[in-house]
């Protein structure tokens, strides 16, 4: 009895959350004559990206970024913005091929320096990604499709978490400059432009989440292990109101690592998908 | 009645006697038909034989033949018929011999249901009656042309008369010229006039003068009525009854004073008689092939005898033994390649070389026909003086040997020359004389050998050195060739590998050249090829370690990039190898590379090498465990389970 009370009041909460909402607490504004573009704010982000293998097809997707942003005394790294961790399984489907699903867990942090609200909140995710390889002369390009299914809440007291699903594709080369092939010792650079659209019942017209414009120089120091460095530019819609942009420069730092837990006479053949 | 039974019982005694001699004769009497060889002869036989003690002795009638009319019509037929009958293995009866070779004609005929072909060749046939294996009675030995079947001429006839194997009453041989008649004795002996007188120019004639076997002198009648006598004189009064043979012959040649340079005849009486026991040679030969025979002429003369005394004949015989061995060192001298290039070279060995040639000539060539003498047997039959005359035509040899050489004449003395007397015509001066020689040329020998040996010495060690050069510029040529890709520490290795090259080369360049020169010059070649295999050895590094980098590479698939990647597997192995081995390896040929480590080394480069090549398919999860962070070379060595010889 008292548990079947929690839940149908629960749903009902959810449900009177969802529906208030989009009037309340993110009512639009009146859109400008002319798009504004927001002063641009510096961050900096370091991600760990894993890719560990567990078994012939299956793989353990695990990231984590530490993203900091500027202050109005610091640029770039003077307070910490989000810490995030993302999650998957993957499938290998070939050796260009492969899908993950998995769930993010992100802890935003308030940057508003002037801000009374709460300090911390998370944010949950489901996404799903289709990733597709091309080799293209010495180099490779990438077709990354990822769906994420987001519930976010603001800072304030109370505040209810929103739903939105974010669309994005990526699109990536990686560009072997001093060898002819993508392989350990290898330095190469990658150019990336990555548009995220986004749709929900929060979202009236800024569909345009994030339009990421990044350049990467890489190291390949081993097949398992590779660091990574660059800069990236983005701009996007803000949700209150589709007329204003907001705009960032980011420092990205990456290492990427890849350990394969099988054991050994598990691994072999190592590369031989389709046998 | 007693009488009858007797009679009745010696009967039945006799008729199972009779019967049980049949039944052994039946036994022991077997039937040979099959091919057979005889020297030459090779053709089909048929015979009658009995077995006594595993012995096959022909005892009956045998017949042997051979003709081929293939061969006949092609070319040329060898035919043979052979008939005549044994007795217990000795031939006995009438024999008939017939052999010779004919060629067909083209011409034939047919006759009746035959075809004839005419044939031309040469037959000899020969025909007369055995006994005991001995002639006896009427022999005659024909030589034949025939010319289209028919005889054209012949060639050769002799016709004896013998009584158990001794020729008696008178004996005619012809040849194609001229014809030889004379008799003997009851004993065999000749006597009389022995004459042979031409066909064809009636006043031409040899006589040969018998007295009771006894030649007394020798007559030619020659065309103008010239007579020419030799006297056979005896020097001595004993005297031995001897075949009139070849050997006779020959004795009659030596005991002529001057060498007989008339000729007479074409075939004188010597060469007849010659020619005659030549034939019956050849038939005795068949016949002792099969049986026991005696076929021979047996004509006997009576030779002057001068019987060596006891001593003589130990002395001869000494000469004999000795003559034999100073020939084959003379000889085996004289032939020598080596010497022969040596004394193009070496004067002394030149002179030696020519002494030898000169003790052969003057020394050993007449002993030798002495020792032939005594051989054939007629030694004995010559007088001393003769003998000598005959021998040494130009004189006992001197004791001091001339020689031509390129500076005029040298000379040479044998050792202990005045012990011995060569000046005497007498076997015991032979003896001597052989006894100098063989000291000389033994003398002789010994000094060549040794000049030879030290010859052949300096050879070797010029082959060692030619060796010992190329090997050292082998090190040389591969160090040119591979220092540009080298790393610092292997070009070290590689320098002091040449330095020890040079200081082994340098050594034996300095030692003098008696004693072991040679033993330390193989040494030096040992140590070099093994110095040669560690250059080649550590030359190759760098390829080697380009090949094990190639080997202990996986192929990883890298799911950021989308690519297979190669990836370095088994770090610690090949890093156990890169860092601590191969450093420590060249550490120790630069600083204390030596003969003695050589092959070690070489050894531990080549099999870590081996033994990197077959770890990489190994499970070696454990070794890797151990080899974390060890930096002992010997350890590792262990680790790596490296054989440090190349024999294990």
């Amino acid at each position: 009895m008292k548990s079947g009370f929690n839940r149908y009041t629960y749903i009902a909460i959810l449900l009177v959350l969802f529906i208030k909402l989009p009037q309340s607490v993110h009512a639009q504004e009146v859109l400008p004559s002319e798009s504004k573009l927001k002063d641009a704010k510096t961050k900096i982000w370091f991600n760990t990206y894993g890719n560990i293998r567990i078994s012939k097809r299956l793989f353990w997707d695990a990231q984590t970024h530490f993203r900091f942003e500027e202050t109005e005394d610091t640029p770039f790294i003077g307070q910490i913005g989000q810490i995030y961790n993302r999650h998957a399984i993957g499938y290998i489907y070939s050796k260009k091929i492969n899908f993950s699903l998995g769930g993010v867990v992100r802890i935003n942090f308030n940057t508003d320096e002037s801000s009374t609200d709460r300090k911390v909140v998370p944010e949950w995710r489901i996404w799903h990604q289709y990733q597709f390889a091309q080799p293209m002369y010495s180099a490779m390009i990438y077709h990354r499709i990822r769906i994420e299914h987001r519930w976010t809440q603001g800072f304030e007291e109370n505040s209810e978490y929103i739903y939105r699903n974010r669309w994005r594709y990526m699109f990536r080369a990686k560009v072997p400059l001093n060898n002819y092939k993508l392989e350990s010792k290898t330095l190469y650079v990658s150019p990336e432009a990555e548009l995220i659209m986004q749709s929900g019942k929060a979202v009236v017209g800024s569909v345009m989440e994030d339009l990421r414009l990044t350049t990467t120089v890489g190291y390949i120091l081993t097949p398992r292990l590779t660091v990574a460095g660059g800069l990236m530019y983005s701009q996007g819609q803000t949700l209150e109101n589709p007329g204003v942009f907001k705009q960032n420069w980011t420092m990205r730092f990456h290492v990427y690592f890849s350990p394969d837990i099988r054991k050994v006479k598990n691994k072999l053949p190592a590369i031989h998908f389709n046998d | 009645m007693f009488k009858m039974d007797h009679i009745k019982f010696s009967f039945k005694l006799f008729l199972v006697f009779f019967t049980l001699c049949q039944l052994i004769q039946a036994q022991e009497r077997q039937e040979f038909s099959g091919p057979m060889k005889i020297g030459p002869y090779i053709g089909k036989a048929e015979y009658t034989f009995i077995l006594k003690d595993n012995d096959t002795i022909l005892d009956g009638a045998f017949r042997m033949n051979q003709s081929n009319l293939d061969a006949l019509l092609k070319n040329s037929d060898g035919f043979f018929s052979f008939t005549g009958s044994f007795d217990n293995g000795y031939p006995d009866g009438d024999w008939k011999f017939q052999f010779g070779e004919f060629q067909s004609e083209s011409e034939t005929e047919v006759v009746g249901y035959q075809y004839r072909v005419k044939v031309s060749g040469t037959q000899h046939e020969a025909t007369g009656n055995m006994v005991l294996g001995k002639p006896d009675g009427n022999w005659t030995y024909m030589v034949t042309e025939i010319e289209n079947s028919e005889v054209n001429k012949t060639l050769f006839s002799s016709t004896v008369e013998f009584d158990q194997g001794v020729p008696q009453k008178s004996f005619r041989i012809e040849n194609e010229h001229n014809s030889l008649v004379g008799r003997f004795l009851r004993n065999g002996l000749a006597h009389d006039i022995w004459t042979l007188y031409s066909d064809e120019f009636s006043d031409r004639s040899e006589n040969w003068f018998f007295n009771e076997g006894a030649l007394q002198k020798i007559e030619y009648n020659l065309a103008d009525g010239e007579v020419i006598t030799k006297k056979v004189a005896s020097s001595s009064n004993l005297t031995k009854v001897i075949d009139l043979d070849e050997r006779f012959i020959n004795l009659l040649k030596i005991n002529q004073k001057e060498p007989d340079t008339t000729v007479v005849f074409q075939k004188g009486i010597g060469e007849l008689l010659t020619e005659n026991s030549g034939y019956y040679r050849g038939l005795d030969t068949i016949l002792s092939a099969l049986g026991k025979s005696e076929f021979m002429p047996g004509f006997k003369v009576k030779a002057a005898h001068f019987p060596l005394d006891s001593l003589g004949n130990e002395q001869l015989q000494s000469i004999k033994t000795q003559y034999a061995r100073v020939r084959k060192t003379s000889q085996s001298l004289l032939e020598n390649t080596q010497l022969n290039i040596l004394r193009r070279s070496d004067r002394e060995a030149q002179f030696l070389y020519a002494v030898i040639s000169k003790i052969s000539e003057d020394f050993l060539n007449p002993a030798e026909k002495l020792v032939d003498y005594h051989n054939q047997g007629i030694l004995e039959f010559i007088p001393t003086e003769r003998l000598f005359d005959n021998v040494w035509s130009k004189g006992i040899p001197s004791k001091t040997i001339l020689v031509q050489g390129e500076e005029g004449e040298q000379t040479y003395v044998g050792p202990g020359a005045n012990e011995f007397e060569l000046s005497e015509n007498t076997i015991t001066s032979v003896h001597q004389l052989i006894q100098y020689a063989a000291l000389s040329i033994e003398s002789i020998a010994g000094k060549l050998e040794e000049k030879l040996l030290k010859e052949s010495k300096q050879q070797e060690l010029v082959a060692l050195e030619e060796k010992m050069i190329a090997q050292s510029n082998h090190i040389g040529q591969v160090l040119d060739s591979v220092k540009l890709g080298l790393s610092k520490r292997e070009r070290e290795a590689l320098e002091s590998i040449q330095n020890l090259a040079d200081a082994l080369l340098e050594k034996y360049a300095t030692m003098d050249g008696t004693g072991n020169k040679t033993d330390f010059g193989l040494q030096v070649i040992d140590c070099l090829e093994q110095l040669d295999g560690l250059t080649i050895a550590v030359a190759e590094l760098p390829n080697r370690w380009a090949n094990i980098q190639e080997k202990y590479q996986d192929d990883v698939w890298n799911p950021f990039m989308a690519t297979v990647m190669s990836e370095e597997v088994k770090k610690r192995i090949s890093n156990s190898y890169r860092s601590v081995l191969v450093p420590y390896l060249l550490e120790e040929i630069k600083s204390s590379l030596s003969c003695d480590n050589v092959t070690k080394l070489k050894a531990l480069l080549n099999s870590s090498y081996q033994r990197m090549l077959e770890m990489r398919e190994e499970n070696t999860s454990k070794l890797e465990r151990k080899l974390r962070k060890e930096q002992d070379p010997e350890m590792i060595i262990q680790l790596f389970n490296l054989k440090s010889s190349e024999n294990e």
